[in-house]
């Protein structure tokens, strides 16, 4: 197994994440119940410990060596809360689809802990794993290639009871799929179609109601709307809002659309190589942003409105994310940042709320990963 | 074939004399075993020297492949075009011989597509694809002509040019892919560059500098720049008119400013409004209902009608001319595919 570098060392003082009230269930039906159990809303009901995912480098096609990792998650912690949407952003390859299967457990954590009502999933098997899963469904970018073609639209969205029988009984389970359908906003006449004959907004809505069929509690969407022109991404959304106060569900947000992610989420995750760079609600990061990365990111999109545009600092950075296999020691963004003094090399700056601004009543103190973090207001006109 | 003759009045007035390509009423089908997709069905649109226009549309819409009408790349058959003049400095592309087409082409204008690893080829490096461009159309001599790929590779910014002149496409970042598009693009100094989606593909951060290099030479040479996109938000960043296109045609043509401020068609109306905000959280988003039309069976009369908040009947029976939008204060030219644009502009 890879060893974490030096460099990354202290990933374990994150002040600001909740205390983990861990559940020792002694047998597998003690573990069920406690994954059964309600949490109230506002409480945490996932909670990420110090990921790692390294893939590892090999080389050699006989005998396979190792000659390195990529970084794709590197020691990450946050919480997410009962009945709110958490949006992560960061640019293609940071990490984000990564933490997503690490969470619905389809890939194996290389360290670290996902307490889910303070059970460590990472170590589940067996029928609590099982319950886990049922409770943690996913919905994925491309509705082009994750719906299997030679399935009806039927199939699909039923295929998960075939994994938990106990959700619908055989006979009830045609009924149970054309109710989700409805619930979606599609004609539950379309049970017997194929994925082709509807349109990418629509595939959409099939990949939900299938996310929906097992009634989880926690839905990761992994850029869910990404592939959708505007104005069937607006409808998508909407869905999704809907369907999160009618069923109760708490989403993990991934895109790379800041706009969008500002819209749907209540706090807001920014990570950049496979760390959290800066985390806070949606206020906290886009009007007052102290993440050096957060801030280029932020001013780097594109505003339609030219009101909202004119006066707007831009940050350009220069050159490109370095590769996750060798990251920068210290801060991973100094390459790109306009701020970088020698103490970036040489000391990872932990995600915590800048010293300056604690104990103080701003906005500006929330959890942000830089060494001289600072306050820049890079999205409203000046 | 419905031609409104007040339609007409758009193709037939004079150009203005920088005008370096007029499209006019372009109409372009396919040919599938499903039926006949009508993807192009009358655009007009016209880009100056030193102009920049933008063309807004959601997927499907027509962009593409009324751009690769001008270049002359269109997949014939399945497509053919079926009316229309493609005027370049005042001569008709489509009256051309396809070698006369093939010289205009790379030299006078060129074409960056979204996905410059596909549209580079994998096998021959960087330096050897751009001096390719000296080689065959300046018949400069190989060293030579590398030197010129040197320099291209400096100027849209890839770091030691010197050094990664041989390298393969491969074995650069997304980013630096894209500005070598660019620099093949622009090799030759073409006068118009159609640049098809260039960042769609790009991280925001990256998007940036290539939208940035894209501006800066287009300024410098001063090139028509047609900037074909689906993002509201690069477009206002550097274009000077936007042509919105629907169910392919060009609904509403406007100056930027203008067209962010007041909408004159729905459908620009409903895309300005259902995009979220970077600055505020705001509320419900506006949805523009229903889809996009099939293009083997456009609805009758405006195409957008089943979908408009505005339609009413006339809507459904008369296909809307692009109808020449006027009012205090404006003072270039302004267009709408809208029976109701003065209500549509009103709000
Ligand atoms: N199965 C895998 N094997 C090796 N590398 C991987 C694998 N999955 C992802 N990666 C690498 O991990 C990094 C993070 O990827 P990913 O989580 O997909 O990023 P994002 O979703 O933010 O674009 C990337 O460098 C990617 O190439
Ligand atoms: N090679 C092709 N064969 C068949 N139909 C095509 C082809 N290229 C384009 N089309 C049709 O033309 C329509 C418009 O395509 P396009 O111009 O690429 O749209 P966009 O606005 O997304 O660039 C498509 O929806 C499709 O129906
Ligand atoms: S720690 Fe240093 S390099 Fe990293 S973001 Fe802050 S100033 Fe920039
Ligand atoms: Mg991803
Ligand atoms: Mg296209």
């Amino acid at each position: 197994m890879a060893e974490v570098p030096k460099n990354d060392e202290p990933t374990d003082a994150t002040p600001n994440v909740s205390e983990v009230e861990t559940v020792d269930a002694e047998t597998p039906e003690e573990a069920v119940a406690a994954i059964e159990a309600p949490v109230e809303r506002g409480e945490p009901i996932l909670q990420v410990r110090n990921l790692v995912k390294h893939f590892p480098l090999t080389q050699g096609v006989i005998v396979k060596r190792q000659i390195g990792a990529v970084k794709a998650v590197d020691g990450i912690s946050f919480d997410l809360y009962q009945g709110e949407t958490l949006g992560i952003v960061g640019e293609s390859g940071c990490g984000k689809s990564t933490v997503a299967k690490l969470l619905m457990t389809l890939e194996q954590a290389t360290a670290g802990e996902v307490f889910y009502k303070g059970q460590d999933i990472t170590k589940l098997s067996g029928r609590a794993l099982k319950a886990v899963r049922r409770n943690i469904q996913m919905v994925f970018q491309d509705p082009y290639t994750s719906l299997n073609p030679r399935m009806t639209v039927g199939d699909i969205i039923g295929e998960p009871f075939e994994i938990h029988p106990e959700v619908a009984p055989k006979g009830s389970r045609r009924q149970k799929v054309q109710d989700l359908l409805d619930v979606v906003g599609l004609n539950p006449e379309y049970i017997n179609r194929y994925p082709h004959q509807f349109s990418g907004g629509q595939r959409q809505r099939i990949g939900i109601a299938r996310g929906l069929a097992l009634n989880p509690e926690i839905i990761i969407c992994d850029e869910p709307v990404s592939a959708l022109d505007v104005s069937v991404q607006a409808q998508v959304i909407n869905l999704m809002e809907k369907l999160q106060d009618e069923f109760n569900l708490s989403y993990l947000f991934i895109a790379h659309d800041l706009s969008i992610v500002r819209h749907i989420s209540d706090r807001v995750g920014v990570m950049y190589l496979g760390k959290m760079a800066e985390i806070g609600s949606d206020e906290q990061i886009y009007d007052h942003p102290t993440h050096p990365y957060t801030q280029a990111l932020l001013s780097a999109v594109p505003v339609p409105d030219p009101e909202a545009r004119e006066g707007r600092e831009r940050i350009i950075l220069t050159g490109d994310v370095p590769s996750p296999a060798n990251p920068p020691s210290g801060c991973r963004f100094r390459t790109r940042c306009w701020k970088a003094q020698d103490k970036c090399a040489q000391e990872v700056p932990l995600l915590a709320i800048p010293e300056r601004f604690v104990d103080q009543d701003t906005p500006a103190a929330h959890e942000s990963a830089c060494h001289f973090a600072e306050e820049k207001d890079v999205v409203h006109a000046a | 074939m419905a031609t409104p003759a007040s339609r007409a009045t758009a193709a037939t007035a004079p150009p203005p004399a920088s005008t370096l390509l007029e499209v006019r009423d372009l109409r372009v089908e396919f040919h599938t075993r499903d039926g006949v997709a009508k993807a192009v069905n009358g655009v007009d649109y016209a880009v100056a020297a030193g102009e920049t226009l933008a063309v807004l549309g959601e997927s499907g819409s027509g962009k593409s492949v009324t751009a690769q009408a001008v270049m002359g790349i269109l997949d014939v058959p399945p497509g053919r075009i079926t009316s229309g003049e493609i005027l370049f400095r005042g001569q008709d592309l489509l009256k051309l011989k396809e070698e006369e087409r093939r010289k205009i082409r790379g030299a006078d204008m060129a074409m960056i597509f979204q996905d410059a690893l596909s549209s580079l080829n994998p096998v021959l490096s960087v330096g050897d694809q751009l001096g390719e461009m000296f080689v065959v159309h300046r018949g400069m001599s190989r060293k030579d002509a590398r030197a010129k790929a040197v320099e291209l590779m400096d100027r849209v910014r890839i770091p030691a040019a010197r050094e990664r002149v041989t390298q393969y496409p491969h074995q650069f970042s997304g980013g630096m892919r894209q500005r070598i598009m660019i620099a093949m693009a622009m090799a030759l100094e073409p006068s118009l560059i159609i640049a098809d989606e260039p960042t769609t593909a790009l991280d925001v951060t990256v998007q940036a500098q290539v939208m940035d290099l894209l501006a800066e030479l287009q300024r410098e040479l001063h090139m028509g720049l047609i900037l074909i996109t689906h993002d509201l938000g690069v477009v206002a960043d550097v274009a000077d008119r936007i042509a919105v296109m629907y169910a392919g045609r060009i609904v509403e043509t406007a100056p930027v400013h203008e067209i962010y401020r007041a909408p004159a068609h729905p459908y620009t109306k409903g895309l300005l409004e259902s995009i979220p905000r970077l600055d505020q959280k705001g509320q419900d988003l506006f949805a523009i209902k229903g889809l996009p039309p099939n293009l083997m069976d456009i609805p009758p009369g405006c195409a957008f009608n089943p979908r408009c908040p505005m339609a009413q009947d006339v809507c459904r029976i008369e296909d809307p001319p692009l109808f020449h939008v006027t009012y205090e204060g404006l003072t270039a030219e302004r267009r709408s595919a809208c029976h109701f644009w003065k209500e549509t502009l009103r709000g």
